[in-house]
């Protein structure tokens, strides 16, 4: 299925590669240069490039390419898919998944692919599994730099009778702990009506549980999820009858569910910016003024709000102040950032001031879009709300914890 | 150097005869060695073994060398060693002696006389340096074909040569590195113990892999005094005091220069493999666990890097005899790499992976197995062939997972000539296999191994097992047995809506890749129940907008070429989300033109507002290709809501913008032809647009269109003039020839205006003109002129335009089965004629994405190129697919017959007989069936068949040949009166009848 992969930075290096099946030359990826070269940024070579012989299917993450060669017919969303949890293990094994990381630890990473994949075909994925078979480094094993990473044992949740779950599971205290998170993607035109919104939400949950406890979750409001995709252990005839989660935990970090919420009036926009920015034909000066403020916010405050805006091509400098926060203008990327941090609704923030145009030229065509982010604690913007937790087949009382959060994914506002 | 040769001889022999039990060949050289040498590395029991065993001390190399020649009883760490020991020296006095001494240096010298040891303590380190070099330089020399292991034997006996210090520096770490199993430590730790009781736990835990140099030298403490001097010794034991707990500290400095050379790859590999040769070699190093890990790492590293590492094979060979798993993983890993570039030397490797495979620990074993399966050379097999079927049969499922493969692997080194039934019939019984991922390996294996066969046979019981299992699969898995589970057809409907019942969950993982898979074969298995496809649809509608959304832009590009593919079908059905497919600012590029696409495609009556206003917004997008994209979008919707959108695109000319304009023009060519009641309006909006084109296409578009409808647009004289004007300056071939033929188009309507400016560039074309194509064109017009002037109109004013194209275009509608083979595969994403070519190149290597058995004349090859459609009218060929596998029954055939009346009735000229087969399997091929033939010869001939299209439209024919008036009466008879379908029927028909007849005669 995948003959090799192949990871390459972004100035066009393969600084590693691994092969499967046989042995690929590395001038398959001429290829995948030639489509990078056109391109004129990384983000757009496209993750699906034929080749004569082969085709090339890559991802781009953490500004590295991984890209796997394949010769025969394959369900391309499995490969992508298989790609992305390669990198989500790098991530897990090293805290970042970035060239520099990778070159120190490319042992561990031979390793972990090694058991990744056989023959081209994806063997251990879970990170639990792959974990006790490569013990990922510590910084401990660093220091000493005895990489004993390898277990000495077959992971023993191989043969448990629940296949994510692995048998006699110990802790002293036994907790379990679930994270609702809420992204919303937006796209608010000039007057500030919303053109679409929707909620990307997940639950990921970290429980830590001794032996074979056996969860059900229930929510307040079941109905606003339509659109849900599960871990396998949720039982999907009881959720359909009952819209109960009821599920036999995998040990540790895993994702429960996942949901969408694309009811336009059921997403609630907790910010709005006002902004006036205005090109004059004549003049070499443009005004430019935003201020971001909250709504329907449910009382709870907007943190970690980053304002950035591509600004046109003519825009050569800008002369701004802001009422808080910090910003920064790149001549060069013409990309304007402005970091405002906590928004106090008694003083709203904004950033005023004036651009200095490319003279002679003509006014552009399209005002700039402002990308936000931001971060709310203690909400779901949904309002989804977990209702009760509760554990059988285990005699211990677990502690338990639920945590809400909403977080802008891709939320943009037109001029 | 004779009896080297002769070594590698026995050592041949002694493969052969041990072949089934890897390693036994080998392990009591590594045991008697250990016996003999007992503490080597731990220089303090070494020395008290020289104390008090002076007479063992003479019978080692024996011993060593007696294993060698094939008395092979594994030497336990039991009461009957020094017994067995001794025998084993008798019973090879003499090779002990001759065959070993020409060995390499490094050899132990921790057995040899006490002089020779006190001699070497006070040898400097870089004694110890002569040593390795001689230790590998050794084995070379004599050609002996070493495997690590035997190596040690190889060793024991050398320090006969090997007088002096340097020899025995060499030894020294070989001792420490030297254990090949555990049970070989475990003899060391035995056997220092008792020489010297209160060293052996120490020893032991030094063996045992940790390399720890804490406890070691700590505990070593009365065997100091001879061991100290050692430079080896020295540098393990200064850290100890210095800090017990962090040893790696200590020797930083000898570590510390490596990164520094790392730096350096750049001065070419081969002072690089040089210098790592030297440090692999380098006793210091390879007594040093962690230096010698170290050493190999770095070779590990550069081999990432693309430098040719093969150098150092035979010393990573060496360095594959080792407890420490690390170090066996990455040698593997190293030779899985060199092996083809190595063959010789890679068979050395091959013992000690043999003797893995039988390992205690499960890890090991798999892991031997698997390297000794992906080294990639031929001759391998034979080694292989045995490890693979034990482990078939392993306890450890790791194993087994790996042996499963390894089939496959052992088949595709074989050539894919034979396959072996026995094999099959294995793997066929492991589907049965406790752990679901040796089920799927199994799948997977057979796959390749039946390649040739056409794959994995899936039939009910196996595929009733899958499917009981696939709950217990992981997500990998899931997608891949729905993958396999598509060559399963159902008995009968009940099986099937159980089937379909139990993969329900499946629509609604958590997995992309799942759900693809699942909705492939709920499309696959309901293709006669076109409900369930669409409610499958609709249930999937929900993934795959989540995924069109997802954080992964590849995932999104992925899922939005499928919802492309599915609008195809079902025009209407992500309307009510076309929201979800505006495009924000920051995706990438392919994303963004997906989706416009995408939205182009899913446009109706009520959202076409909202959706021609966003599209409007990327039509000034700061990048040019993703405007353009939106402006041909516009014009694609143009063909149903034409008023809205030639005012958007005529508002987008008075940008002024070139890389608007053109396309503009050229959408609006299309659209013209296409929809003529817009004509009027393009004609307003055209005047002016000509200062802003500057691109081939778009000249060429916009001529075109004043050549066509230059009646109705008052400046396109002047227009054409500028051309005409310029026409030496123009540099585009196709430029001109556009030209041409518009200015003689648009003399037809207005002459006066045009007869001079036609004169100078017919002129201009015939005399100065460069270009073949281009003169030739201007000659052929100056003719047809000549020939006069309604000639020329007859010729040149064809229709202006034909809505029919667009028919052709758009493929409107095409049903589901028509793709369903193709989702979830590459084909949505770059077509299906690309990929055939690539895969047309891999000759034997290509499993063949399953080809499209469906007939489809609306597709069948491009014979018109893209840029062409416009100009050549091709006959409608409507959208004609027959279904393959239409089966008939001869009494429903005959009910329908005579149910129906006939449709169509021609004669088709016909000389001869008829070959029934021949004629057979013509019309299978383009999916019409046979239900009954007269044999051949017989008077009058009849044959009776039946085709069924996609629709479900059935013809029924009748053949009727009549010899005497040699010719072949056709009567067909259709259940929905359908002209198109019927035209299209009978062409096909005709042709095949064409070509029996054209071969015959």
């Amino acid at each position: 299925m995948i003959h090799s992969l192949f990871l390459i930075n972004s100035s066009g290096d393969i600084f590693l590669e691994k092969h499967w099946k046989s042995v690929v030359s590395r001038s398959v990826c001429d290829y995948f240069f030639e489509a990078q070269e056109r391109a004129t940024e990384a983000e757009n070579v496209p993750p699906v490039i034929p080749t004569p012989h082969h085709y090339l299917l890559s991802v781009y993450r953490h500004k590295i390419f991984f890209v796997a060669v394949i010769q025969t017919e394959v369900p391309p969303l499995f490969v992508i898919e298989f790609l992305h949890r390669v990198v989500d293990t790098f991530q897990d094994y090293f805290g970042v998944c970035s060239e520099p990381v990778i070159k120190d630890n490319v042992v561990v990473v031979y390793e972990v692919l090694e058991e990744m994949l056989d023959n081209g075909f994806p063997l251990a994925t879970e990170s639990n599994i792959l974990k006790e078979l490569i013990k990922p480094p510590t910084i401990l094993r660093t220091v000493v730099n005895r990489s004993t990473n390898v277990g000495d044992q077959l992971p023993t949740g191989q043969l448990s009778v629940v296949p994510w779950r692995r048998t006699g599971v110990k802790y002293t205290n036994n907790e379990a702990y679930f994270d609702v998170i809420e992204e919303i993607d937006a796209i608010i035109d000039k007057s500030g009506s919303t053109i679409t919104a929707e909620i990307q939400g997940v639950i990921d949950a970290c429980v830590k549980l001794t032996g074979m406890p056996d969860l059900t979750l229930s929510f307040m409001n079941p109905r606003l999820l339509d659109d849900v995709s599960f871990h396998p252990c949720v039982r999907f005839k009881r959720w359909e009858s009952e819209r109960i989660l009821s599920f036999i935990p995998p040990d540790g970090n895993f994702r429960l569910l996942s949901y969408h919420v694309s009811a336009q009036n059921l997403v609630a926009i907790p910010v709005y910016v006002k902004h006036n920015i205005s090109f004059r034909d004549s003049s070499s000066l443009g005004r430019f003024e935003i201020t971001v403020g909250p709504k329907q916010t449910m009382g709870k405050t907007i943190e970690g709000v980053i304002v950035t805006s591509q600004m046109p091509k003519g825009v050569l400098n800008m002369s701004l102040t802001p009422s808080q926060g910090t910003h920064t203008f790149d001549p060069v990327t013409k990309m304007l950032s402005w970091d405002v941090g906590k928004i106090n609704p008694q003083k709203l923030p904004s950033l005023k001031g004036t651009m200095s145009l490319q003279a002679g030229a003509s006014k552009p065509d399209e005002n700039p879009t402002i990308n936000l982010h931001f971060k709310i604690q203690q909400l779901a913007i949904s309002g989804l709300k977990v209702n009760r937790l509760d554990m059988y087949g285990e005699k211990y009382k677990p502690f338990k914890g639920i945590k809400y959060m909403t977080k802008a994914g891709k939320f943009q506002v037109r001029t | 150097m004779g009896s080297g040769l002769r070594d590698r001889a026995l050592w041949k022999v002694a493969l052969g005869a041990t072949g089934s039990r890897p390693g036994r060949g080998r392990s009591p050289c590594s045991g008697d060695r250990k016996k003999e040498a007992a503490a080597l590395p731990g220089g303090p029991a070494g020395s008290a073994n020289r104390a008090n065993r002076p007479p063992e001390r003479h019978s080692s190399p024996r011993a060593g060398a007696g294993a060698e020649a094939g008395h092979s009883k594994r030497a336990l760490p039991g009461a009957d060693r020094p017994k067995q020991r001794i025998s084993d020296g008798r019973r090879a006095p003499g090779r002990g002696s001759c065959a070993a001494a020409p060995r390499g240096a490094a050899g132990e010298g921790a057995g040899r006389s006490a002089s020779g040891r006190r001699s070497a303590l006070g040898a400097p380190a870089g004694g110890g340096g002569g040593g390795a070099r001689l230790g590998a330089v050794g084995p070379e020399e004599a050609g002996l074909p070493q495997g690590a292991g035997r190596g040690l034997s190889g060793r024991v006996a050398a320090r006969r040569r090997s007088d002096g210090g340097p020899g025995r520096e060499g030894a020294a770490p070989w001792g420490g590195e030297a254990g090949s199993g555990a049970e070989g430590l475990g003899v060391a730790g035995a056997v220092s113990g008792r020489s010297e009781p209160a060293c052996g736990p120490q020893e032991g835990t030094a063996g045992a892999g940790a390399g720890l140099a804490g406890p070691w030298s700590l505990g070593c403490g009365p065997g100091e005094a001879e061991a100290g001097p050692t430079s080896r010794l020295g540098a393990l034991r200064r850290p100890t005091f210095a800090s017990p707990r962090f040893p790696r500290q200590g020797w930083e400095e000898p570590a510390g220069t490596a990164p520094g050379r790392e730096t350096m790859p750049y001065l070419g590999s081969e002072d690089v493999v040089k210098e790592l040769k030297k440090a692999l070699c380098n006793p210091h190093v390879q007594a040093d666990r962690l230096r010698y890990r170290n050493v190999i790492q770095r070779v590990i590293r550069h081999m990432t890097q693309g430098l040719d590492m093969s150098g150092v094979f035979m010393e990573m060979v060496k360095a594959s005899a080792t407890v420490d798993i690390v170090q066996k993983k990455l040698v593997y890993l190293y030779m899985c790499t060199y092996a083809p570039l190595k063959p010789d030397l890679a068979l050395l490797a091959i013992n000690t992976l043999c003797k893995d495979c039988s390992d205690p620990n499960p890890m090991v074993r798999g892991l031997a197995l698997r390297s000794m399966c992906s080294l990639r050379m031929p001759g391998v097999q034979e080694y292989i062939q045995q490890p693979i079927l034990n482990g078939l049969r392993d306890k450890a499922s790791y194993v087994r997972r790996v042996a499963v493969l390894g089939c496959a692997k052992m088949h595709n080194l074989h050539g894919d000539s034979e396959v072996d039934g026995a094999l099959v019939n294995e793997l066929y019984s492991l589907l049965r296999d406790q752990d679901p991922i040796v089920v799927v390996n199994c799948l997977r294996s057979l796959e390749e191994i039946l390649k040739q066969e056409g794959g994995v046979v899936i039939n009910k019981p196996i595929a009733h097992h899958l499917l009981n299992r696939m709950p217990k699969l992981d997500q990998w898995g899931q997608a891949e047995v729905l993958n396999f589970l598509l060559r399963y057809q159902p008995r009968s409907e009940e099986e099937l809506f159980d089937i379909l019942n139990l993969l329900d969950s499946f629509l609604k993982s958590s997995s992309p890749g799942v759900v693809m898979g699942a909705t492939k074969l709920f499309l696959i298995l309901a293709k006669k129940f076109p409900h369930v496809q669409t409610d499958v649809l609709v249930q999937v509608k929900g993934p795959l907008l989540a995924a069109c959304s997802s954080e992964s832009r590849e995932l999104c590009f992925a899922a939005l070429c499928h919802v492309r593919q599915i609008l195809h079908s079902l025009p209407g059905h992500f309307s009510s989300h076309y929201k979800k497919f505006f495009c924000s600012y920051s995706e990438p590029h392919y994303i963004k033109l997906q989706k416009v696409e995408v939205l182009c495609e899913l446009v109706n009556d009520e959202n076409v507002q909202q959706v021609l206003e966003e599209l409007r917004g990327y039509c000034t997008d700061v990048s040019a290709d993703f405007a353009q994209a939106a402006i041909f979008a516009i014009g694609g919707i143009a063909r149903t809501y034409t008023d809205q959108c030639v005012q958007i695109l005529t508002e987008l000319l008075g940008l002024r913008q070139e890389h608007i304009t053109t396309v503009v023009v050229q959408t609006f060519r299309d659209l013209v032809w296409l929809c003529p009641q817009c004509t009027e309006a393009v004609c307003q909006a055209l005047p002016g647009c000509e200062e802003n084109i500057q691109d081939s296409e778009g000249k060429q578009a916009l001529i075109w269109l004043l050549g066509v409808h230059g009646e109705r647009i008052p400046n396109a004289p002047y227009v054409l003039e500028d051309f005409v004007e310029n026409v030496k300056s123009e540099t585009f071939p196709a430029v001109k020839m556009e030209l041409l033929t518009a200015l003689l188009r648009l003399f037809l309507c207005r002459p006066a205006e045009c007869q001079d400016m036609l004169g100078r560039l017919l002129h201009y074309c015939i005399e100065e003109e460069k270009d073949m194509a281009v003169r030739d064109r201007g000659l052929f017009y100056y003719r047809l002129l000549l020939a006069g002037i309604d000639e020329v109109k007859r010729i040149l004013c064809s229709p202006k335009s034909d809505p029919s194209l667009g028919l052709l275009e758009d493929q409107a509608e095409r049903p589901v089965n028509s793709w369903a083979s193709d989702f979830n595969t590459l084909v949505p994403v770059y077509g299906k004629a690309r990929w055939a070519a690539i895969s047309k190149y891999q000759g034997a290597e290509h499993r063949g994405p399953e080809l499209p058995n469906t007939a489809s004349f609306a597709s069948s090859g491009p014979l018109i190129p893209e840029e062409h459609k416009e100009t050549v009218q091709e006959p409608d060929s409507g959208a004609l697919m027959l279904v393959p596998n239409c089966q008939l029954t001869a009494e429903y055939f005959e009910k329908t017959w005579f149910s129906l009346k006939v449709a169509h009735q021609q004669v088709f000229p016909w000389k001869g007989a008829v070959h029934p087969d021949t004629l057979q399997m013509a019309l299978q091929v383009v999916n019409i069936q046979t239900i009954a033939m007269s044999r051949a010869g017989a008077h009058p001939w009849k044959a009776y068949l039946s085709a069924q299209d996609d629709t479900g439209c059935l013809f029924l024919t009748e053949l009727l040949l009549e010899p005497e008036n040699s010719e072949m009466q056709i009567s067909v008879k259709q259940n929905e009166p359908r002209t198109e379908t019927l035209n299209g029927f009978i062409s096909v028909l005709e042709t095949v009848l064409g070509t029996i007849g054209d071969i015959k005669s």
